[in-house]
């Protein structure tokens, strides 16, 4: 990578991202009001169903966690889509830009924004429902977050991919497949109650590995023996992947003429 | 002077919906510009011009042929082409709620400027574009002749060496479309900027364009300068002589330079090659048979009559 000026061209996305944030007042919904709406009603739900404290954590950090990857990856699935509504993608691809430009400058608000939100939710759920955060210390606590923004990414970029291939019609799907992808991966229940078949599906979803892997500081039993080398190994394979397929997919709409499409 | 642009045997086809059959657009076009002209593609919606010129910007790919733009492979070499030419279209589209000065400094970025020099490229087409008085303005609340002047100021951000224009004064009021032709005609005069561009406005190219090419239906049916599309397609000036009391006995036809003649009345409706060069000498001709000539009108060969010659 050649700095400064690849620095600029991710800075562009990073920054336009930002602004774009700022002066949109339901960016700020997404990032307190509905979380904040999550932490109450599950954590209320809880205390109605009189759930044990253990529990109590294991759901809550179902519900922090969906909503901190919602947000960490909505940056990166709106970085093309901004372009997209705004009709200007042709003039963003006729700059001389990479994918890996586009990923890390909208991904880098992502990161921030998810990471505002997990605390958020986190204080939130220390304060009113007594969840203990601290107790996986700093080093569980950076390598969840990891795990966690590692799954953002990848959703984000499933999304940049369908957005690239058929335009606005893919977001209703992008956000069927972020959801299922959570549905699957245990947030609020252990994988062990997923019906057979599907309880193989969680194998393959990294953040399976990153959710075991937290809990076991509440006393939640591991299912694997190594789940940080699963969870990440199968997050870079896949991210490694969706690279690839949203590289192919521009390539493509270079091919069919889907950026002069998607910009008329 | 150097190439600007070698295109060779372009050809692309679109398929209608998942299953439906492929719709060529272009068909071997076959092109080739000098550096530092402004060079115009004309023809009727549909023709394949804004596919042509999405190829050479690198927004697509051929299927067939292949095209050079500025030395540079248009497939292989598009990245380093992408730094070094720019684009420019009409119904400017940038994101709405980004003010205009945000705009530029967005795609100033995205072509590595950064710091005072990005600050300075900025500030100057602000100040070349008359946007400073509305630079903290957003988007959407400019008007469509901001949007196509700032559109104009994106695609100069990264000094390009060619810009490609599609259709850049359409849907723009009269005045302003002058003032952007203006602005076009000075940066191509100023800088030598190798200009491509495409318009349905006849008037627009001819006030423009050194040169134009004609596509029609993906195939480029003609090209060259006025005169030599007018020569090639043997139009001609047209000349009218109003006589006081009829044409006379003069064979119009056999006078050198004319190319048609139609007498009606008073009047003879003669066609030249050049205006400008044949009216003295008609004129002393009709002098010699004692006709008197007691009006005259000459019309040159436009382009709409080119067009019009080379779409029928």
């Amino acid at each position: 990578m050649k700095l400064p000026s690849d620095f600029y061209k991710i800075w562009a996305f990073a920054a336009r991202s930002a602004l774009v944030n700022r002066r949109n007042v339901f960016a700020i919904f997404e990032m307190l009001f509905w979380p904040g709406v999550a932490i109450f009603s599950v954590g209320l739900l809880t205390r109605f169903l009189k759930l044990d404290p253990e529990t109590v954590t294991f759901i809550l950090i179902g519900a922090v966690s969906m909503n901190t990857i919602q947000i960490a990856q909505l940056d990166l699935s709106y970085a093309l889509l901004y372009s997209v509504w705004a009709k200007s993608l042709k003039h963003e691809f006729m700059a001389p830009v990479r994918l890996t430009h586009i990923l890390v400058g909208s991904g880098l608000v992502g990161l921030i924004r998810g990471f505002m939100v997990f605390v958020v939710m986190g204080l939130l759920s220390m304060w009113l429902f007594d969840m203990d955060l601290s107790r996986p210390g700093a080093d569980g606590l950076m390598i969840f977050m990891a795990g966690m923004f590692l799954n953002a990414a990848i959703i984000g970029a499933v999304v940049l991919a369908l957005v690239l291939r058929f335009g606005q019609r893919a977001e209703v799907a992008a956000w069927a497949f972020s959801y299922l992808m959570l549905l699957l991966c245990g947030l609020y229940y252990p994988v062990s109650v997923l019906p057979p078949g599907v309880r193989e599906l969680a194998q393959i979803i990294p953040l399976t590995y990153f959710l075991e892997y937290f809990r076991h500081f509440y006393g939640f039993p591991l299912h694997s023996a190594h789940p940080l080398i699963y969870g990440f190994s199968q997050s870079v394979v896949y991210l490694c992947l969706c690279y690839a397929l949203v590289q192919y997919t521009l390539k493509s709409a270079r091919q069919r003429g889907t950026l002069l499409r998607l910009s008329e | 002077m150097h190439t600007a642009i070698i295109a060779q045997g372009i050809g692309k086809s679109f398929r209608t919906g998942f299953f439906g059959p492929r719709k060529e657009v272009l068909r071997g076009v076959d092109l080739e510009v000098g550096g530092g002209a402004i060079f115009g593609i004309l023809g009727p919606n549909g023709a394949g011009k804004t596919t042509f010129i999405s190829i050479l910007a690198t927004l697509l790919r051929p299927d067939t042929g292949q095209a050079r733009v500025l030395g540079l492979d248009v497939v292989k070499d598009a990245g380093r082409l992408r730094e070094r030419v720019n684009l420019a279209a009409s119904g400017a589209h940038f994101l709405w709620c980004l003010t205009v000065e945000e705009n530029l400094r967005f795609y100033g970025r995205l072509y590595g400027l950064g710091g005072r020099a990005l600050a300075s490229k900025v500030g100057e087409l602000l100040e070349l574009f008359e946007l400073l008085p509305h630079r903290r303005v957003t988007f959407e609340r400019l008007s469509t002749g901001l949007k196509q002047r700032l559109a104009l100021a994106k695609a100069l951000i990264n000094t390009p060496e060619l810009l490609f224009l599609d259709e850049p004064t359409s849907g723009l009021d009269p005045e302003m479309a002058q003032h952007l032709r203006g602005e076009i005609q000075r940066l191509n005069r100023e800088t030598g900027l190798t200009i491509l561009l495409t318009t349905h406005n006849l008037r627009e190219a001819e006030m423009l364009c050194g040169e134009v090419a004609f596509l029609k239906d993906g195939r480029l049916v003609a090209r060259g300068t006025m005169p030599e599309l007018q020569a090639r397609l043997g139009l001609g000036d047209h000349l009218s002589l109003f006589f006081a009391d009829g044409p006379g006995p003069l064979d119009y036809g056999r006078l050198p330079g004319v190319l048609t003649n139609k007498i009606e009345g008073n009047r003879v409706d003669l066609m030249v090659d050049r205006a400008e060069e044949r009216l003295a000498p008609i004129l002393a001709a009709v002098a010699r048979m004692e006709s008197r000539v007691i009006r005259v009108r000459v019309r040159e060969v436009d382009l709409a009559e080119i067009y019009h010659e080379i779409t029928q």
